[in-house]
């Protein structure tokens, strides 16, 4: 017979009572000398708050498909958006086991760096992230491996999108209309170099370039209408400055400047994805403020267990909608604790979004979920991502420099406003024979693919 | 879309058994197994309908003095007035002008009727299009990008078109000139120069179609550098449709010469040339990049084809290939550094100007002024015959080494002649005058310069007479090296956030020519030279005026020209004016020239939420009294179909003399153009 040792909500009313606290994540315990000890993170919470079984009173349990029969018992795992997927369009959601070897909730440089540089981290006046005894851009890892404030949660998003010093994605996208249709397939390759925050040994900071976070590029390979579609974003250090904006427009046949502070729009027809999205940090974090954390809660994300290595192309099955083409399999654990943050757009006063909610895992401090309000505060937008280890079985796909890719697997986005869908796979080749990687090594990625001569090459047809 | 990956792609190519029993063999021994191919291209139906009566009016069919009565007088030329004084015993002085002694109509020539058959389209324009991309990856540094055009059109679409052999009756037809251009139907891709019928190797073209590749280069990067040789576009600037630091391409004006849709700039436009282009990412702030290119000249719309600019009595004599042009080169260098809100660039060009210059050319057609008893042609060739010093054995000789040819389809009275000049931006008065001096056989035929328009239009009438009708103008088009250097500075603007002065981007660019060669209104061969300044102003921003759309794209632009307009003639041309009809020689007004050009062009592009439709809006404005306006639609109902419309409204009088603003030439093209396209 199992003896509990909290009643059944202990772990729900602590992670509320927190919330308002700026505690430290973790109930039992704090959590992140687990996480530093690549242990168990199960081990900061009561059981409640660890197994979906024992949350849903034998509901669901692992190895079940959450589906419109027994969305109910999940309902306060998820957001509003996600429940409507369920119960009124067909979506399912696979539950696997949550993860039990913390350094598995990250790449390996990364965890590393998070790590070693523990405590180090500090805000400046100004809100930067820096080094807290030098005053220097931040050195890599999360800054904040136990954030305690909004700010200090979203910095740890914004300093290093993809938790590796440069990865390209091979990304393809599908959308879908309201009909449940595919009206639009595209193929971009996305990547992204850091300047500073880096991990490994690759040093902290690219030389000469600490005034500078990340460089990241963007260009469409197909189809021809939009191929050659370039875009070139130089992030400033400074989150107050919004980035450089390059692009190549095939019309155009040269690379110009654009305008840089309308974030808010379809980068190409169909498409319901904004720059604003990505990794629900994509503007530079101080030209939005008001953050908060607003919630401790468990929750049901995709943080592994997603990477379909073994099918065609990495490319994942579909289902639900009214053709069946909506959604990716996604595979969710419990998550104990997620920090619910909400934030405002206050530098994009004409900004069609009022507020966003991001759902950030505590144990990786990732986003799992987030969720846009327009400027009435009906949710408008949600973005879903899936991140993990690209471990598919016996299949395993590596970094580069031997160790286990970690990375996003695919994205979804939802217009629930418009009814219209985005999902991006991050796959093994798109066209033009770009793949996905996740290391820089020895390649001079940066003139290949980070400059305004790149734009150029990359975006001429 | 289409394949991804090689293995893909060769499914696709199971048509083509040969190639890919070839491309298995390679991947077989391992040397393809880095390749990637991957193709894509689309189909797409453009048709231009045009909205007004008016017509091009430098095609034939287009002509306002089609059927329009002109009285014409022929007049005795002051050479000879001394002769018939004498011999006839006329109580006339001996020493007069061309309006002193008129001739007794006795040919039946005047009144004069232009009997070319005026005609009215519906369709400017209508072609299926083709292009197919393909790129083939070597390895991750050696490419190959090519980019096939394809496009047909049906003669059968335009009332328009027209046939030059069927004037083949009339004055002996047409002789001089390109056949393929002049002799026959309007021809409406194929690019000739004399001399050589394929000045640009890579492109195959008959009067109904064109195929080209605007791009087929393999290239090469490593590092900052990146290399691509073959044939490539390569344009620089941040100005959009305004061309200051865009020099190095010219234009190709076959297809819907500068009316397309105009958010796409010169997309379709700008010739591409055989090049070797050399880019170098020096810094992380600067880039250098660097060309030797293939000088191909910028390519006009032909004789009597729907957007021809140049009046179809002209023949042309393109001396490309004559000037021993094919093989020169052209260099260019440009730096751009940026500097976060700040940036500039510079460049020098050293190229043949691709436009051109134009001159009186000796028509070397070797046709006689009919002969027919009692016409005014009759005279001249009996007094030329009775001539002892002259230097040719017949007037037609005579007319070869002028710049006029006896032929149909020509210039039929003085104020035909005039009203053109007006409408070319020429000096139709000190042209006459030039084309007299300059060349051996009109003197020999009596042509004399002239001291007024009276007697300017005097002397034209009498030689349409002489010639039993009509005498097309003959020109030669040349090419000249210059060097232009160009100077630019960008600033992103910091205002209010959500402000419209938020994030502004604000370029000014310059560029100057010295000693650039323009054509002499008069078509002399004294071109004129004159330092070329060209200045723009571009302010561009996206503005939200609305949650409930996406943000407006906003382009604000200004050019100033000291020299020329916005297509490069030059601005000494400006201002004549001529009517139709049979005018007083007061009615004629030879140009004064303007003192510089001024454009203003405003555009936005507004998206509808998910971008699917998006509406575009365009103006440009000559402040001397011309207006494009242009508001389009894009619709993308699928990846697979697009849909465009967009409507072009030109008003080149809104005031003053239209001879005075650019954009007048084209007043005749309102039009609504729609397209209709798949891609693949």
């Amino acid at each position: 017979m199992h003896i509990r040792k909290y009643d059944f909500n202990y772990g729900r009313r602590s992670l509320l009572k927190k919330a308002a606290l700026g505690a430290s994540a973790g109930v039992l315990a704090p959590l992140f000398p687990l996480i530093a000890r690549a242990d168990d993170p199960a081990k900061a919470y009561p059981e409640e708050l660890t197994s979906i079984e024992m949350l849903t009173k034998g509901k669901v349990k692992v190895g079940d498909v959450i589906n419109a029969n027994n969305v109910e018992y999940v309902k306060d795992l998820m957001d509003p958006i996600t429940y409507m997927q369920i119960k009124d369009m067909g979506r399912e959601l696979e539950l696997v086991a949550p993860i039990t070897d913390a350094s598995k909730l990250f790449g390996h440089d990364m965890f590393e760096a998070t790590i070693k540089n523990a405590g180090k981290a500090g805000l400046d006046k100004d809100g930067n992230v820096i080094v807290a005894a030098t005053g220097e851009p931040w050195i890599g890892g999360m800054p904040f491996p136990d954030a305690k404030s909004g700010l200090e949660a979203t910095a740890n998003l914004t300093l290093s999108w993809g938790r590796n010093n440069f990865s390209l994605y091979a990304i393809r996208d599908w959308d879908i209309d309201p009909e449940g249709n595919v009206t639009y397939q595209y193929d971009f390759p996305w990547a992204e170099l850091n300047a500073t925050a880096r991990v490994g040994s690759d040093g902290p900071y690219l030389e000469g370039k600490k005034d500078y976070l990340r460089y990241q590029s963007v260009w469409f390979t197909a189809p021809n209408d939009v191929a050659g579609t370039s875009f070139l974003n130089t992030w400033h250090y400074d989150q107050r400055k919004f980035p450089n904006l390059v692009g190549y427009l095939p019309a155009f046949r040269r690379v110009r400047t654009f305008p840089t502070n309308q974030r808010f729009e379809p980068l190409v027809p169909g498409i319901s994805f904004f720059l604003s999205d990505a990794w629900s940090a994509g503007d530079p974090m101080l030209t939005w403020g008001n953050y908060k954390i607003v919630e401790r809660k468990p929750f049901l994300g995709a943080i592994g267990n997603n990477w379909d290595g073994k099918l065609e192309n990495w490319e994942k099955p579909v289902h639900g909608g009214p053709k069946g083409q909506s959604f990716f399999r996604t595979r969710v654990q419990l998550i104990p604790e997620v920090l619910v943050v909400d934030a405002e757009p206050t530098g994009y006063p004409r900004a069609p979004v009022g507020k966003k909610r991001t759902y950030i895992d505590v144990r990786n401090q990732m986003v799992v979920d987030y969720v846009t309000y327009d400027r009435r505060g009906d949710a408008w937008r949600k973005g879903e991502p899936s991140f993990g280890q690209f471990v598919d079985g016996d299949k395993v796909f590596k970094d580069g420099s031997g160790n286990t890719a970690w990375s996003f697997t695919h994205v979804q986005f939802h217009d629930v406003q418009n009814n219209r869908i985005s999902r991006f796979s991050q796959t093994k080749e798109i066209t033009g024979g770009y793949k996905s990687r996740h290391y820089q090594g020895d390649e001079d990625v940066y003139n290949k693919y980070l400059t305004s001569a790149a734009m150029q090459r990359l975006g001429q047809v | 879309m289409k394949n991804s990956v090689f293995k893909s792609t060769l499914c696709s190519m199971c048509k083509y058994p040969i190639i890919l029993a070839g491309l298995i063999n390679y991947t077989q021994a391992g040397i393809l197994e880095e390749v990637s191919i991957s193709s894509s291209g689309f189909i797409r139906l453009e048709t231009a309908f045009s909205t007004s009566n008016d017509q091009n009016v430098s095609n034939q069919t287009g002509n306002p003095f089609n059927n329009v009565s002109i009285s014409r007088q022929a007049y005795t030329p002051p050479a000879l007035i001394p002769n018939i004084s004498s011999v006839l015993g006329l109580p006339v002085p001996e020493v007069g002008t061309w309006s002193t002694l008129p001739l007794p109509a006795i040919d039946g020539t005047s009144p004069g009727i232009r009997n070319v058959e005026s005609k009215e389209s519906d369709i400017n324009y209508g072609i299926i299009r083709g292009e197919l991309d393909t790129k083939v990856n070597f390895n991750d540094k050696i490419s190959l990008n090519a980019r096939i055009r394809g496009v047909f059109t049906s003669p059968d679409l335009y009332e328009t078109h027209f046939d030059a052999s069927e004037f083949d009756s009339f004055q002996g037809g047409v002789s001089g000139g390109l056949s393929s251009l002049y002799h026959g139907e309007s021809n409406y891709f194929e690019y000739r120069v004399e001399g050589n019928d394929k000045p640009n190797p890579l492109e195959i073209a008959g009067d109904n179609y064109l195929i080209d590749f605007p791009a087929l280069f393999l290239e090469y990067n490593t590092g900052p550098w990146n290399f691509r040789l073959g044939n490539q576009q390569i344009a620089w600037g941040q100005t959009i449709f305004f061309r200051v630091f865009d020099v190095v391409n010219g234009l190709d004006l076959r297809r819907h010469s500068i009316l397309d849709y105009a958010q796409e700039e010169f997309a379709d436009e700008r010739v591409p040339s055989i090049s070797l282009r050399a880019t170098w990412q020096a810094t992380d702030n600067i880039l250098l990049d660097g060309y030797i290119q293939k000088f191909q000249p910028s390519v006009f719309g032909n004789p009597n084809t729907p957007y021809n600019v140049i009046a179809s009595q002209f023949t042309v004599h393109d001396r490309y290939d004559e000037q021993g042009l094919n093989d020169s080169l052209n260099f260019g260098l440009r730096a751009k550094g940026d500097y976060g809100n700040f940036g500039w660039q510079a460049m020098a060009v050293r190229r043949y100007n691709p436009d051109g210059v134009f001159r009186w050319s000796k028509s070397g057609v070797v046709k006689d002024l009919p002969n027919n008893l009692g016409t005014v042609g009759n005279l001249v060739n009996l007094a030329y015959a009775g001539t002892l010093d002259r230097q040719f054995a017949s007037s037609g000789e005579a007319l070869a080494n002028s710049p006029f040819e006896v032929a149909p389809t020509g210039v039929c009275s003085a104020t035909e002649y005039f009203y053109y000049a007006a409408e070319s931006r020429l000096d139709g008065y000190n042209g006459l005058n030039a084309a007299i001096e300059e060349f051996e056989g009109p003197s020999e035929l009596f042509a004399s310069t002239v001291n007024t328009i009276e007697d300017a239009v005097a002397q034209l009438d009498t030689f349409f007479m002489a010639a039993g009708g009509c005498m097309r103008g003959h020109i030669q088009r040349e090419y000249y090296r210059e060097d232009v250097y160009g100077i630019g500075g960008s600033y992103v603007t910091s205002g209010e956030p959500g402000s419209i002065f938020d994030q502004m981007i604000i370029n000014i660019e310059m560029s100057i020519t010295p000693d650039r060669v323009f054509t002499n209104p008069s078509l002399s061969k004294k071109r004129i030279v004159e330092d070329a300044f060209v200045g723009a102003l571009v302010a561009e921003n996206y503005y939200r005026f609305t949650q409930n759309f996406p943000a407006t794209y906003l382009v604000f632009q200004y050019m100033y020209r000291n020299a020329d307009d916005l297509v490069g003639r030059s601005l000494e041309g400006y201002g004549a004016s001529a009517p139709v009809g049979t005018p007083s020689p007061g009615d004629i007004q030879i140009p004064g020239g303007v003192n510089n050009a001024q454009y203003l062009a405003f555009a936005a592009q507004q998206p509808f939420p998910q971008d699917i439709v998006r509406l575009g809006f365009a103006v440009l404005y000559d402040v001397r009294g011309g207006i494009l306006l242009q508001p389009g639609i894009r619709w993308k109902p699928s990846g697979d179909v697009t849909v465009e419309a967009f409507y072009t409204h030109i008003d080149g009088d809104l005031g003053g003399n239209p001879n005075e603003n650019t954009l007048s030439t084209l007043d005749f093209a309102d039009e609504l153009t729609i397209r209709l396209g798949y891609q693949f």
